[in-house]
């Protein structure tokens, strides 16, 4: 008996020490603990205190990290080092398989990240419970900021994997003060060259972004580098996987952009 | 489904096998199929509760089991969540402990299947050629150790096992495994049932 008692409770030391989780039930769970909710919300409420002393600054773009969990940490910890990024975006496939503990393990790298950051919605984040996950975790799948006079969108164009229907109506109410700011960024997680959205929604899309004078439309999605320039500019940022991310530098009424590969 | 609607289902179904299993006594000879004990399991990525039967094959070698796991809505948050499993834990070694109990380290694979419309096994045809992997099935490892108690008194059941595990799911274990920023701790859980010997 004393042999056996000894095992147990190595066994149940080394787990209550140990696990993140002492029960997990099921890949499928979507219960979202409370630290972890409403993420956009909280970091929107930082870049509040983030100030600037003229028009220009920087923000990074991540994405697409599906589970290169080092390479994220590598990026993260390279930002971190730059003091002149203001805040982070990321593009979306937050998860692989939209398994709660995918998003929990990309929860924990991101509070190491110095800066608020801000979160799109991928395709694969709408696997299993995945939708539902995200919505308590960051909250909408649509919304806009403002940061130093411009104006941010974050829009939802997900329709393969959503039960909703991809809201180009929200999209051109969001975009439509856009007179009031220095410049308009717009961020979705399929690019407009992808065959992954209809002809139609890549044309509305654009259509709106012009219509709407939008500076710059960033993206991911197909885990390759491309960069068109033009009355509203496309740009795309490869996967974490390639451990790299882009770099927008702000100026009152233009922007460049970087790509910084740590490769 | 109430929650305490789960623990009606593993009593039903022991009284059953058991009712069952007496009648194959009176002609002292137990049918193929009988299965040689129920089981019932808390947590492991199962099912938060988990009830089923097993056979122990070649000469007890081998603890093969089918299990039926539920998760209900107020503890997944989303929907309720019903879960296949096959289980096989090998017995590593027996050291007795006691008059009568048996000290079993075991380790072992499951197999899930999410019976659930959030899941698929073949790919939906409105999605290109292999973009996506099929979600419904998960593979479960563990190890962890088991007691085996033998009763004096055979009339309900003639023993029982205890077990506690410390086990992950296969694409939790990868990530660990090909990322330093994944630990153990991010992906391990424990899980304890019980086996009764029919």
């Amino acid at each position: 008996m004393k042999f056996s008692k000894i095992i147990l409770l190595i066994v149940i030391a080394f787990t209550f020490n140990n696990c993140d989780h002492f029960f997990e039930f099921s890949v499928y769970e979507a219960n979202v603990i409370r630290e972890h909710k409403n993420t956009t919300a909280k970091n929107l409420e930082l870049l509040k205190n983030v100030t600037t002393n003229s028009d220009d600054f920087k923000f990074a773009f991540i994405t697409d990290v599906h589970y290169y969990y080092d390479d994220l940490k590598t990026i993260v910890d390279d930002i971190n080092k730059r003091d002149d990024i203001k805040f982070v975006v990321f593009g979306g496939d937050i998860a692989d398989q939209a398994l709660l503990k995918e998003y929990e393990i990309f929860y924990d790298i991101m509070t190491t990240l110095k800066k608020p950051y801000l979160t799109v919605i991928g395709n694969h984040d709408y696997n299993s419970n995945g939708a539902f996950i995200y919505k308590q975790m960051f909250g909408d799948y649509n919304y806009s900021f403002e940061f130093n006079n411009n104006k941010f969108v974050v829009f939802d164009n997900i329709y393969l994997e959503s039960d909703n229907e991809v809201d180009f109506d929200w999209l051109s109410s969001a975009l439509s003060d856009n007179a009031n700011y220095n410049q308009v960024f717009s961020f979705a997680h399929i690019p407009t060259i992808s065959d992954d959205i209809t002809p139609e929604m890549q044309e509305n899309y654009t259509s709106i972004m012009l219509d709407n004078n939008v500076a710059l439309s960033v993206h991911g999605h197909t885990h390759s580098y491309s960069y068109e320039p033009g009355v509203v500019s496309y740009l795309i940022i490869p996967t974490v996987k390639d451990i790299a991310y882009g770099i927008i530098s702000v100026q009152k009424d233009t922007f460049n952009v970087e790509l910084i590969e740590l490769k | 489904m109430k929650f305490k609607n789960i623990l009606i289902v593993p009593i039903i179904l022991l009284v059953f096998v058991k009712s069952f299993a007496q009648e194959k006594d009176s002609i002292q000879d137990k049918s193929w199929y009988t299965p040689d004990y129920v089981k019932m399991q808390f947590a492991g990525n199962i099912g938060f509760l988990s009830v089923g039967a097993g056979y122990q094959l070649f000469n007890d070698v081998l603890y093969t089991e089918l299990l039926y796991g539920f998760v209900p809505k107020s503890i997944s948050r989303a929907e309720n969540i019903h879960l296949i499993t096959l289980k096989n834990t090998f017995p590593l070694f027996r050291k007795k402990i006691g008059k009568e109990l048996t000290l079993i380290p075991i380790a072992g694979i499951a197999v899930t299947y999410d019976v659930g419309s959030t899941t698929f096994t073949t790919l939906p045809d409105k999605f290109p050629e292999g973009y996506y992997f099929p979600t419904a099935f998960h593979a479960t490892v563990y190890a962890g150790a088991m007691v085996h108690h033998e009763f004096k008194n055979k009339s309900l059941f003639k023993g029982a096992d205890y077990y506690l595990e410390v086990g992950t799911v296969e694409s939790y274990l990868w990530y660990a495994v090909v990322n330093e920023s994944v630990t153990f701790k991010n992906v391990f859980s424990t899980s304890v049932g019980v086996n009764f010997y029919l």
